[in-house]
């Protein structure tokens, strides 16, 4: 029976009985023991058994209780004897057989629950609480004992904690760069690339971030990066790559080109909306200005309503003029009298400035006006070509006719000769025609053919490479697959390799095993005995 | 541990023994390590002469390849049979991996310290001041008589020398809330630690 007290104080001790150490059978079990435990087993059991775990001073308080418990261990299915008087003045029989039943009746979950692999949510719970613990255990240590924030403990000293946050800054990355493709000796590589590889042009990585402190966020940011786009462009040539039938450089210039031109397209589109919008703009905000800019350059106005550019290139540029000529009006005037009053000159400055204007107004017009008769002579240049071209044409038409009508015309008087001439001529050469054709599809057959072969093979080719590319998909999905199952696998091992370090090693396995060889040898006996009988 | 392709080729060229002698090898590690520790600057690799056999550039690119191995493994805190076994994939032989195993073993916790120093905080508290005023009377009353702390948290920041303060004053009932709430805390740490 000693095996039975065993397990059974094993497993209250494991529900959370608080059992004295020295206890190690039933018999020394007191009354307050009995009731704890029954009552702690009967919550376990069922959440809605709330009983009290310690024994209330009052006599009529312990025969409810009493009673109370038996009733629930009644309910759950007790055959034996049972009542008030099993926990207020238990004896060892009764309670071994109670306890018994009780053991077996608790939920199996935290056994199951034992078998399952630890996802890595308790594991990373169970790393977070030991290393609390760890640093609970720790010494304090004032600030400035510290370096850098950290404090080093540990037998020889390598295990670490932060405390405080000094030398503490926020994750800032800047881009690296690094030589590539040195180690494929069939890749090209150009011999400028190679040139600044090896120069001190190129930095080592390590002295590429601004400071040191960004050194390893950095190089994690450009490799995370790198690893997702790296990622990225798996998918997308397992996806469409493949089936597209080129080689991954043809496939990724033809993406550029594509989108380059979406691109160009997009912003050529938005330039233009822009353009109508901003010419709206113009004429609200610098109504004075277009005026201006439309007396200068009436046809320029014309031509291009548009950008703000243009308009600002305008606008500088007839300053400049008006500058310009301010300019040389100054200088006649100073070379003229010098005596008159600054604002005599002005009025005189702005007079010839609006003389020049008009004239400058003038000749833009006319300009103009040359500009467009320009236009119309060239028109009408262009016009008697065609003429010319189209009179040309009609006059050879003409002329062949003649000569034909002329041959006719010779070959008249003698008109019975010609014709039979003529059907001779026609039959030779129909005969002739007829041959040809033979000719004709004495080679062609034979290239036809050819032809079709041709073709027959190459959609067999064709069906073959898609076939293959079908394979090929399978075969890396297959493979990624495995990959997958591979990591699970060992991430499952890792996990159960963990959890037996971490597992108590279970002092009443023997315990269990000799009361499994008790169970089987008794069944052996009763089989013995029902022989018998 | 993922570690991108261009990294990889540099790990393969650091395995090559025709492209990184032994002992050029060797003498890269252990510069790479100080390095990252910040024991030692980039002037060490013009400084050594065990290097001048190798190609500058192979080297550059060797030297990326182990720099973000090794940060990378002590950011997901891969164990040595994982980088071992990559180091494989890149046809390293034994010898390498062992001897980067051992450096990398003696100095992953002051590399693990170095990358925990890349976060964002709050101030941390690191002492305390305390004053208790007796609150006797005012204008309207004759008579309050009343206690008022006064504390004053010296707290630590990352990116200033000193400590600042963060002061406040409060009631006999506040402080000993406050107590309370500290000391719920220390419970709730004590017991998430007992898992």
């Amino acid at each position: 029976m000693e095996e039975v007290d065993n397990i059974i104080i094993h497993t209250l001790r494991q529900i959370g009985c608080n059992l004295n150490e020295s206890v190690l059978s039933l018999k020394e079990f007191t009354t307050d023991n009995v009731i704890e435990a029954t009552s702690t087993c009967l919550r376990v059991i069922n959440d809605a058994n709330q009983f009290s775990r310690t024994l209330p001073p009052s006599m009529s308080a312990r025969f409810r209780l009493g009673t109370g418990l038996a009733q629930a261990c009644q309910e759950l299915g007790f055959n034996g004897v049972i009542g008030y008087q099993t926990f207020l003045y238990p004896t060892e029989g009764d309670i071994r057989t109670l306890f018994m039943f009780l053991v077996e009746r608790l939920p199996k979950e935290s056994a199951e629950a034992a078998d399952e692999p630890m996802g890595g949510a308790i594991l990373l719970n169970r790393r977070i609480a030991s290393e609390l613990s760890k640093i609970l255990a720790g010494t304090w240590i004032p600030p400035f004992c510290k370096r850098s924030g950290i404090c080093w403990s540990g037998k020889d000293g390598k295990t670490w904690h932060r405390e405080g946050v000094k030398g503490v800054h926020p994750f800032r990355s800047s881009p690296l760069k690094y030589p590539k493709g040195l180690g494929d000796l069939t890749r090209k590589i150009s011999k400028d690339a190679k040139q600044y590889y090896d120069s001190s042009a190129m930095p080592l990585i390590t002295s590429q971030p601004p400071s040191r402190h960004n050194i390893s966020d950095s190089i994690l940011e450009a490799n995370s990066l790198k690893v997702s786009s790296d990622m990225e462009w798996e998918n997308e040539w397992n996806h469409s790559g493949l089936a597209s039938g080129l080689t991954p450089e043809e496939y990724k210039a033809k993406k550029q080109e594509r989108l380059l031109k979406k691109l160009s397209k997009n912003i050529q589109a938005e330039v233009q909306k822009a353009n109508v919008e901003s010419s709206r703009l113009n004429k609200q905000d610098f109504n004075e200005m277009i005026r201006e800019i439309s007396e200068q350059n009436v046809s320029a106005g014309h031509e291009h309503v548009g950008s703000r550019f243009t308009r600002s290139e305008k606008l500088q540029f007839t300053q400049d003029e008006e500058k310009e000529l301010a300019a040389v009006a100054a200088m006649t005037e100073n070379a003229g009298a010098k005596i008159d009053t600054e604002e005599e000159i002005q009025a005189r400055r702005k007079e010839e400035i609006d003389a020049m204007q008009g004239r400058l107004t003038e000749l833009t017009s006319r300009l103009e006006g040359l500009e467009i008769d320009m236009r119309k002579f060239t028109a009408t240049v262009e016009q008697a070509q065609e003429q010319t071209e189209f009179l040309q044409r009609k006059n050879k038409e003409e002329e062949d006719a003649y000569k034909v009508r002329k041959r006719t015309a010779d070959l008249l008087p003698d008109a019975s000769n010609n014709i039979a001439k003529l059907e001779t001529v026609v039959e030779s050469s129909s005969t002739r025609l007829i041959t040809l054709a033979k000719q004709w599809e004495e080679h062609r057959k034979p290239l036809i053919e050819q032809y079709r072969e041709m073709k027959a093979l190459n959609s067999t080719r064709l069906s073959e490479a898609q076939k293959k590319i079908e394979q090929i998909r399978n075969l890396r999905e297959k493979m990624k697959e495995t990959v997958e199952e591979v990591r699970n696998r060992d991430d499952l091992l890792k996990d159960l390799v963990t959890e037996y370090q971490n597992m108590v090693k279970d002092v009443n396995r023997s315990a269990y095993t000799k009361r499994i060889l008790e169970i089987v040898a008794n069944i052996k006996k009763q089989k013995n005995d029902i022989d018998k009988v | 541990m993922d570690i991108n392709h261009d990294a990889q080729e540099g790990l393969q060229l650091c395995g090559e023994s025709v492209r990184i002698p032994e002992k050029s090898f060797k003498k890269l590690v252990e510069i790479t390590f100080d390095i990252i520790l910040g024991k030692k600057d980039e002037t060490s690799f013009d400084a050594s002469n065990t290097l001048d056999s190798v190609n500058p550039g192979t080297l550059k690119e060797a030297y990326y390849g182990l720099v973000t191995l090794v940060i990378e493994a002590v950011k997901t805190d891969s164990s040595l049979t994982d980088i071992s076994s990559y180091l494989e994939e890149c046809k390293w032989d034994s010898d390498r991996i062992e001897y980067l195993n051992k450096v990398f073993s003696g100095t992953r916790p002051d590399i693990q310290a170095l990358l925990s120093s890349t976060r964002t905080v709050f101030p941390h508290i690191v002492d305390v001041d305390w004053r208790l005023d007796y609150y006797v009377k005012n204008k309207y009353l004759d008579k309050v008589n009343k206690p008022t702390y006064l504390i004053s948290l010296k707290t630590e920041e990352s990116n200033k020398n000193g400590y600042s303060d963060v002061e406040f004053s409060c009631s006999m009932e506040q402080l000993q809330d406050l107590v309370g709430k500290l000391k719920d805390a220390c419970k709730s740490l004590e017991k998430a630690s007992q898992m």
